[in-house]
């Protein structure tokens, strides 16, 4: 019985944890890039999830195709926080930089706040159930699921195979090389900043297919979180790290409930986060470049 | 001599400052409860400063250190209560408490987090906030989730009008006093070794330990002090002002926000910048608050964010770099 | 440098006249209630809801009951508020300022409990009366406070209701799973089921709880289906009700009655459910549809006050300025108005110490329900009604004298409900 649910739960967590990867890429690609933690992640996370209840409450567009019009929201605030904002704060220390994108996300969720008021809204889209035996998957999260895979894929092939890519890759391994080399690194910024924006805002709407209630302006700040835990797992500045980091993530997260839940007296789910805090500062101090780096 | 007096004028605008809230907040009716909250946010700003100002380090999970603060003194009202005769001892073991336990944990952290750098350093500290607030909720220390109430302990133990103006009033005294020794606490490592060898840190962390400076002892000693200070100011306002400990509210992280943009605002690494950060930001918030209800938070984001391009060394950094050379430059560090 | 001494006492003699000046506001003949209201933050929701109430009232107090009668005048109710931005730091000093420069004669509670205790001490000094629409935890009483007065009802007993309905209704139903948010609220809940469902002989065979703001129930709900209960009580606050409801019907589990504390009986519930939401049930303080009445009142001999269910409702959207139906928190906090200004009235006086001690020989039915306190303050007189989703309807399923509508018991399974199945009694 235990092993049953405890297998369930795994599967479950695999296709979860697809999902919270591709919802930390953006902020590990920021970070790899540009050396700023995105403290506000969880606000973009949130400006996805109201896109796709818009376009499918009000339009009745599908989720699926909500991803690129979030994407395209995504890449445009990318494009103006960087010039407003960031590009003048890249060589500042840490506090500014933590303090800007922080301010950034309260901003975003205070004028969410003001333009779709501060209920809790959710969206039913029906496609269908597949049972597989030790638990039932909703067709919407499998489809979340392979999209987030898909979009890590084109990520990959977009860093190796483009021109643009290749010069956003130099400038992580040292932009003052590629400065000399003749790459416009102003512009590796600010295509990274709005590319790592784009994909947090279009993984909103891969989680809200996941999770499809429960959307206000408020509910990034959890997401936030999880994915400090999940991008250092990947080594923080590494996008496709951050991908199988959430995988790793999601198997944790959803084993060690199953095995907390078997002691008495205790709150398993809040010793799971624990757990996963744990794995995060030993993480940092044994190995800060990921579990799944080669480095 | 006279070095040493002349050492101590950057106190007199400091203490003059406490001093004008004080006596606005004890004559003008209705103005109290706004001094006391100004105060905390002097105080949490002096506390948080002695770390993120001297080192450069920013904690982000400073408020673990006012959180467990808290608990110290709940703990202490809450299992000693019902020991006659303890009294005011009890509030003394209170504050003892809160200080071990903010020592030990900022120990624990120090050992850990400390040997990171920047970014690594900042989400390092997260998850420790985050973490210790999950282990208690998660095994249930200190009654886990549903928290500690008590009032009535404390009305027991001290008696109820003692107890209301202990809530009402002395709390606050007691904050301020904390603010007043945290800026004792940082003007005397500014000007002593301490002070020096954090500098070089913060300029250049490697030629610090190539200079054979030994970093990490002076990053441990400002990070405790730090978080003494804090656990000092949780047992306060978050024990004795608000009877009652609920774990996501002692942990939780906009309150590291604030103290960052009180610290920021006046000048990071300044004696006088948590003060005047503490009031611009309290002053504020308090009048969006009555004037433009429910707006304040829309406001005050791209204020901060402007506030950061356009001034990032703060109000106080700003003014030492005005006056530089003249008489005044005494006064303000 | 003469100057800059000069600038320097300039600055400070301005910051001393702006505090002056703030606090020269002299009040006239009315009486005030002040309100550190949640406009933002965490609370934001339940804020602006508490905030429509308490302006509904006060409309309908001024204009139709023509005031308050004090001393043998109508003098006119104001209502002021201020916005503590879900946060402790701001509920004292608001509450400070609103006693001693406002010059209120009442303070209403922020929203929650925690609010509500870290308030309590400030208004106590000043023996101001303080009531409390949003703080449900038993525990405030038991602080010794004088002057707080509850008008939501105690955690413990939100679920009673359902437990006495199913024990009614069906006497084969023994198993029953509690899963409830870890927060010192729905923990209080919690207990106050278990120990009515063990008093009525149902068998707890699941009991769990999951941390506020989490995102993913599915290990949970799945050791749940493994535990096979008759029906499912649990919930804490919005996010997580969703949560719950949505991802049962994910995973298919099935159960003749689901109950959700907060989040069931909200519009916006069913609006982000749709058809899962069917035949989902509800502890409510109060609902749009329940059927006190000035008759109603009569029949029980209570006194009735306030506007009618429907005229209140058209307050309610008056004053916010949007078409929106007002959820329980409204009402608690309108009802509170009510309160206030009948035991004013009947203490003849706006001394806090006076309209306390009324406060507790008061008893009344307002469109709220039934209102009555016991010596500390809790409120005792109010009942909670149950309300289940019928054809994308509330109705009113217990108790048996306030229904709207029969329960409809078993729900319908989620694969039906997918399939358009409303929950609609045989």
């Amino acid at each position: 019985m235990i092993l049953e649910q405890l297998a369930g739960n795994l599967i479950q967590g695999l296709v979860l944890g697809a999902v919270y990867g591709m919802a930390t890429m953006g902020l590990s690609l920021i970070f790899g890039v540009l050396k700023v933690v995105n403290v506000g992640h969880g606000a973009f996370i949130m400006v996805g999830a109201f896109v796709t209840l818009w376009l499918f409450n009000t339009l009745g567009i599908n989720p699926i195709l909500a991803v690129p019009v979030a994407f395209a929201i995504g890449m445009g605030l990318g494009f103006i926080f960087y010039y407003t904002t960031m590009q003048r704060l890249i060589k500042a220390p840490e506090l500014a930089t933590l303090l800007a994108t922080f301010s950034l996300g309260i901003l975003l969720e205070e004028l969410i706040k003001l333009i779709f008021g501060s209920e809790f809204r959710g969206y039913n889209w029906v496609v269908g159930k597949i049972n597989i035996g030790v638990t039932v998957f909703p067709m919407a999260k499998l489809y979340a699921c392979i999209g987030s895979a898909l979009i890590a894929v084109l990520l990959y092939l977009w860093f190796n195979k483009t021109r643009a890519g290749s010069a956003v890759r130099s400038v992580v391994e040292d932009s003052e090389g590629a400065r000399v080399c003749g790459i416009n690194v102003g512009g590796a910024y600010a295509l990274s900043f709005s590319l790592g924006i784009g994909l947090t805002v279009a993984s909103g709407v891969l989680l809200t297919m996941f999770i499809p209630v429960g959307i206000n302006p408020y509910m990034g700040g959890g997401y936030t979180l999880k994915a400090f835990v999940i991008a250092v797992l990947g080594g923080l500045s590494s996008p496709y790290g951050a991908f199988f980091g959430g995988l790793v993530f999601g198997l944790i997260e959803n084993g060690s409930y199953t095995i907390f839940a078997l002691l008495p007296g205790v709150e398993p789910f809040a010793l799971t986060r624990f757990l996963s805090f744990v794995i995060l500062l030993a993480i940092l101090l044994i190995k800060p470049t990921g579990i799944l780096s080669r480095k | 001599m006279k070095n040493k007096i002349t050492k101590y004028y950057p106190l007199i605008p400091l203490l003059a400052a406490y001093l004008l809230l004080l006596l606005i907040g004890k004559n003008i009716s209705g103005m109290w409860q706004l001094v006391a909250m100004l105060i905390f946010y002097c105080a949490m700003g002096q506390a948080f400063n002695i770390f993120l100002g001297m080192t450069g380090y920013v904690d982000f999970g400073y408020v673990a250190f006012m959180g467990v603060g808290t608990y110290g003194m709940a703990l202490a009202i809450t299992h000693l209560s019902h020991i006659k005769g303890l009294g005011i001892l009890i509030i003394i073991i209170g504050f003892a408490l809160a200080i071990v336990m903010s020592t030990l944990l900022s120990m624990a952290v120090g050992a850990v987090a400390l040997r990171l750098r920047g970014a690594y350093f900042a989400i390092a500290t997260i998850g420790v906030n985050e973490g210790f607030r999950f282990l208690i909720e998660g095994a249930r220390i200190w009654n886990g989730s549903e928290g500690l109430i008590f009032t009535a302990q404390l009305n027991q133990i001290l008696g109820r009008e003692t107890a209301s103006s202990l809530m009402t009033f002395w709390a606050d005294i007691i904050v301020l006093i904390i603010a007043v020794l945290a800026a004792f606490v940082t003007l005397y490592y500014m000007k002593s070794k301490i002070g020096y060898a954090l500098t070089a840190l913060r300029e250049d962390e490697d030629a610090a330990k190539v200079m054979g400076i030994n970093v990490t002892k002076y990053k441990i000693i400002a990070f405790i002090t730090s978080a003494c200070f804090a656990g000092l100011v949780g047992a306060t306002s978050w024990a004795l002002k608000t009877p009652y400990v609920f774990p996501p509210e002692v942990f939780e992280i906009h309150y590291t926000i604030e103290a960052i943009i009180i610290v920021l605002l006046g000048g990071a690494g300044t004696l006088l910048g948590p003060v005047v950060g503490g009031l611009i930001y309290g002053i504020s918030k308090y009048y969006l608050a009555i004037f433009m209800p429910g707006f304040q938070l829309l406001i005050f984001a791209p204020v901060i964010i402007i506030i950061i391009v356009l001034f990032p060394e703060g109000v106080v950094g700003m003014l030492k770099r005005r006056v530089k050379g003249s008489a005044l430059a005494k006064f303000i560090i | 440098m003469k100057k800059s001494y000069f600038k320097t006492a300039l600055i400070f003699i301005a910051i001393i006249g702006f505090f002056v000046s703030a606090n020269a506001i002299a009040a006239p003949k009315k009486l005030v209630i002040g309100h550190p209201a949640c406009l933002s933050g965490k609370y934001a929701k339940a804020g602006e809801q508490a905030i429509g109430g308490i302006k509904a009232c006060v409309d309908w107090v001024n204009n139709v009951y023509a005031g308050v009668l004090v001393g043998k005048k109508r003098i006119p109710l104001k209502y002021k508020y201020y916005d503590c931005e879900s946060k402790k730091e701001s509920v004292t000093s608001l509450i400070g300022r609103l006693i001693t420069v406002d010059k209120v004669n009442v303070v209403f509670s922020a929203y929650s409990s925690g609010l509500t205790l870290r308030g309590a001490p400030v208004a106590e000094s000043h023996k101001m009366l303080y009531m409390d629409h949003g703080g449900a935890n038993n525990k405030i009483f038991r602080q010794g406070f004088r002057y707080i007065v509850q008008t939501i009802g105690p955690a413990t007993r939100y679920h009673e209701g359902t437990l006495n309905m199913i024990h009614k209704i069906d006497p084969t139903a023994k198993k029953v799973a509690l899963a409830y948010e870890d927060s010192e609220f729905a923990k209080m809940v919690m207990h106050g089921a278990e120990k009515h469902a063990k008093k009525l002989g149902f068998n707890v065979v699941f009991e769990r709880t999951y941390p506020k703001g989490v995102t993913d129930l599915t290990p949970l709900l799945s050791a749940l289906k493994a535990s096979n209960p008759d029906f499912i009580l649990g919930g804490g606050h919005f996010e997580d009700g969703q949560l719950f409801n949505r991802q049962m019907a994910d995973l298919g589990i099935n159960s003749n009655a689901l109950s959700l504390i907060a989040a069931a009986t909200l519009p916006a519930f069913y609006k982000a459910l749709t058809s899962m939401a069917e035949g989902v049930m509800g502890p409510s303080h109060w609902e749009y549809g329940v059927k006190y009445s000035a008759q109603e009142a009569k029949k029980v001999k209570l006194p009735w006050i306030g506007p009618s269910q429907d005229e209140f409702v058209a307050l309610f959207k008056k004053a916010l300025g949007k078409n929106i139906i007002p959820d329980y928190h409204a009402a608690e906090a309108a009802a509170q108005v009510l309160a206030y200004v009948l035991a004013v009235e009947k203490a003849n006086s706006i001394d806090s110490d006076k309209v306390r001690a009324a406060l507790g020989d008061l008893t009344f039915m307002s469109f709220y329900g039934g209102w009555d306190v016991d010596e500390t303050g809790l409120q005792v007189g109010h009942s909670m009604v149950d309300v289940q989703w019928q054809d994308g309807k509330r109705v009113i399923v217990w108790p048996e004298e306030a229904q709207t509508g029969k329960p409809c018991y078993p729900m319908p399974t989620f694969a039906e409900k997918a399939k358009g199945k409303v929950a609609v009694p045989k």
